[in-house]
């Protein structure tokens, strides 16, 4: 050991030279890693919540699983225009314990013929709190006049082309449903595959069912579960689950998962093989450095293996200084990028200025153990070299 | 040549290159006995350092073997010649060898390190030696601080402490001045007749033949008759 350390500090330059390679390495692994985090923050971070969302519902040939004693009304229970049965809320718990889950929400959707409006009219019965009801049927954020739901049991929002193919303005008291229903705003949900013309909270519409319309049904849960998974790139495992547990039900879900899915997995690649090409150009770039540091000194290694020093002692004293550097270079490295990270981040430098770094502290064993496998690797070739030469040739045939 | 402890049976060693070979040493058969000084003698490219060489197992022979105790040492694997120049050989080189960022006493030092003896006796030791060839000041300079006659009696040092029981050395008084050159081989005729070395010499003739108990003149590789 004594050795070892007279030979990095005898040899400064070339020890320097070493240890620059691993720094500079290291520096760019971190940038590289830094950037990345944040392109998956920003980017990867958007396309996972992306098509994140399905509805579950049981589908029926006939709309008998309730009847309305009601003269204004053939309403039924529907998803996706298609009849549906009533479904007990003991599901959400169910379908919440599926792995990759991340929200469930109760949603009541009927439709009736409105004879004073001449049409169809849907009511969306809606849990406002979850976020399974915002992305698949409409949430605060879609208000687009007027204000959102509230706990008042008349109010009501409608989407914006309802509301156009009626002349409704906020305000209007609307007659439908046996009830007088008052606009509370407009919406404008964009593609959601639960849809409907008008929304209130879901105990409301169990209310204006139940008590006004005189559905006779059992329970009146929800006819639709809303579902959201953490993850758009494990919304088919989730379905898969779900669809094994409980076959009998339907699952829609508008596929804009799997596109986001795909580029996730190419951006996680590239920025793997970014890291990985970085990291084959440092042990590279090391292996020539310590073959260069070990063809400077070869005559050296000839006289000591001459006096009696045997390949295993000369292997292991190169194969520590190669170690060493590495731990040193990855360690000066990983400092100096995180104070590069820190001026990026704090000072307005022209080029970097529309972009974010994010240091990682999880990345640093990983820094220093990538650093000592190039250790590792780029004391090799000069080992095998030291085994493959005789002493005399070293000695005679290099300066 | 039973009894022998050095043989060279059949030796030779070519140099290829792209396009000739050269023969440095050319079917070379020679048997030391046991506490003999022998010279091998010769003009410059005659290939006496490449016989000695070839003889103490630094380099891999093209042909033959050389026999050192019994022991072929030109196919003994890189561990066992180690322990044999740790334990049995010693070489002194004529352009010294010595490690130039090592100082005076880490260069002798050295030498001692596959032995891994007590660092305290090490150093007893390299100052007794030190003070024999009256270089104890000098323990601490680096080599460039040394004059040649200064850094050959280092090198021979570095050699003997390690107390070697076959010395190979390579014109050892090639550099150095007649004073230095006299102190060497009183030395090295002090191991011989005291410490029963055995002592294989390569020289171009600065080192009288009296001395020697054999005497190998080599001429374009091969022995002269």
């Amino acid at each position: 050991m004594n050795y070892l350390i007279k030979e990095l500090f005898r040899h400064k330059w070339r020890t320097v030279a070493g240890i620059s390679g691993y720094i500079i390495a290291t520096l760019f692994i971190l940038l590289v890693m830094s950037v990345t985090r944040t392109n998956e923050r920003d980017s990867i971070g958007i396309l996972k919540g992306t098509g994140t969302h399905f509805i579950v519902y049981l589908p029926s040939s006939t709309s008998c699983c309730v009847s309305c004693d009601n003269e204004s009304s053939s309403g039924s229970l529907i998803a996706e225009g298609v009849f549906t049965m009533m479904l007990n809320s003991d599901l959400i718990f169910s379908i919440k314990e599926i792995e990759g889950v991340r929200d469930a929400a109760p949603y009541l959707l009927y439709r009736i013929f409105d004879k004073n409006l001449q049409s169809e009219v849907s009511l969306g019965g809606i849990d406002t709190t979850s976020i399974a009801t915002k992305n698949n049927v409409c949430a605060a954020t879609n208000v687009i006049s007027g204000k959102y739901l509230s706990s008042d049991t008349d109010e009501i929002v409608a989407e914006e082309s309802f509301a156009k193919a009626h002349g409704l303005r906020v305000g209007d008291t609307l007659n439908v449903y046996a009830s007088k229903l008052k606009l509370a705003g407009i919406v404008n949900s964009g593609i959601k595959p639960g849809k409907a013309d008008l929304y209130a909270p879901i105990d409301n519409v169990r209310t204006i069912l139940k008590e006004r319309m005189k559905c006779m049904s059992p329970g009146f849960d929800m006819n639709i579960v809303l579902v959201e998974v953490t993850d758009a790139r494990i919304q088919n495992s989730v379905i898969r689950q779900l669809k094994e547990r409980m076959n009998y039900l339907s699952v829609s879900s508008y596929n804009c998962y799997q596109p986001a899915s795909e580029v996730m997995t190419i951006m996680e690649d590239t920025s793997t093989m970014l890291t990985a090409l970085i990291f084959i150009f440092l042990i590279i770039f090391s292996a020539k450095t310590q073959l260069t540091s070990l063809m400077e000194r070869f005559r050296e290694v000839g006289i000591l293996k001459s006096l009696g020093w045997s390949n295993a002692r000369l292997g292991r004293q190169i194969l520590l200084i190669s170690l060493i550097q590495s731990l040193i270079g990855a360690s000066v490295g990983v400092i100096s990028g995180i104070i590069l990270i820190f001026l990026l981040n704090n000072y307005n430098f022209r080029l970097f200025n529309t972009m974010e770094f994010h240091f990682q502290s999880g990345a640093i064993p990983i820094l220093l153990l990538l650093s000592l496998a190039g250790g590792l690797l780029a004391g090799i070739f000069p080992i095998i070299k030291i085994y493959r030469t005789k002493a005399g040739d070293m000695i005679n045939n290099y300066m | 040549m039973a009894g022998k402890q050095i043989e060279c049976i059949s030796l030779t060693k070519q140099y290829n290159s792209k396009n000739n070979t050269v023969t440095a040493v050319d079917d070379i058969n020679l048997g030391i006995g046991n506490n003999e000084l022998v010279l091998l003698k010769g003009r410059s490219g005659a290939g006496k350092s490449t016989l000695l060489n070839l003889m103490c197992g630094l380099i891999k022979p093209t042909r033959g073997k050389v026999m050192l105790d019994n022991d072929c040492i030109s196919e003994m694997s890189d561990d066992s010649l180690s322990i044999l120049l740790t334990e049995k050989t010693g070489i002194i080189f004529q352009s010294f060898n010595l490690l130039p960022t090592y100082t005076v006493y880490e260069n002798i030092e050295i030498a001692l390190v596959p032995k891994g003896a007590d660092r305290n006796l090490i150093k007893d030791n390299i100052y007794t030696m030190l003070g024999q060839f009256n270089l104890k000041e000098k323990a601490g300079l680096m080599p460039s601080e040394l004059s040649a006659g200064q850094q050959q009696k280092v090198a021979i040092i570095r050699t003997l402490i390690k107390q070697p029981v076959i010395i190979f050395a390579d014109e050892p008084t090639g550099s150095v001045d007649d004073e230095t050159a006299t102190e060497i081989m009183e030395h090295l005729l002090y191991l011989k007749n005291e410490k029963q070395v055995t002592l294989v010499i390569a020289t171009h003739g600065n080192i009288p033949e009296r001395i020697a108990d054999q005497v190998f003149v080599i001429e374009n590789g091969r022995l002269k008759v």
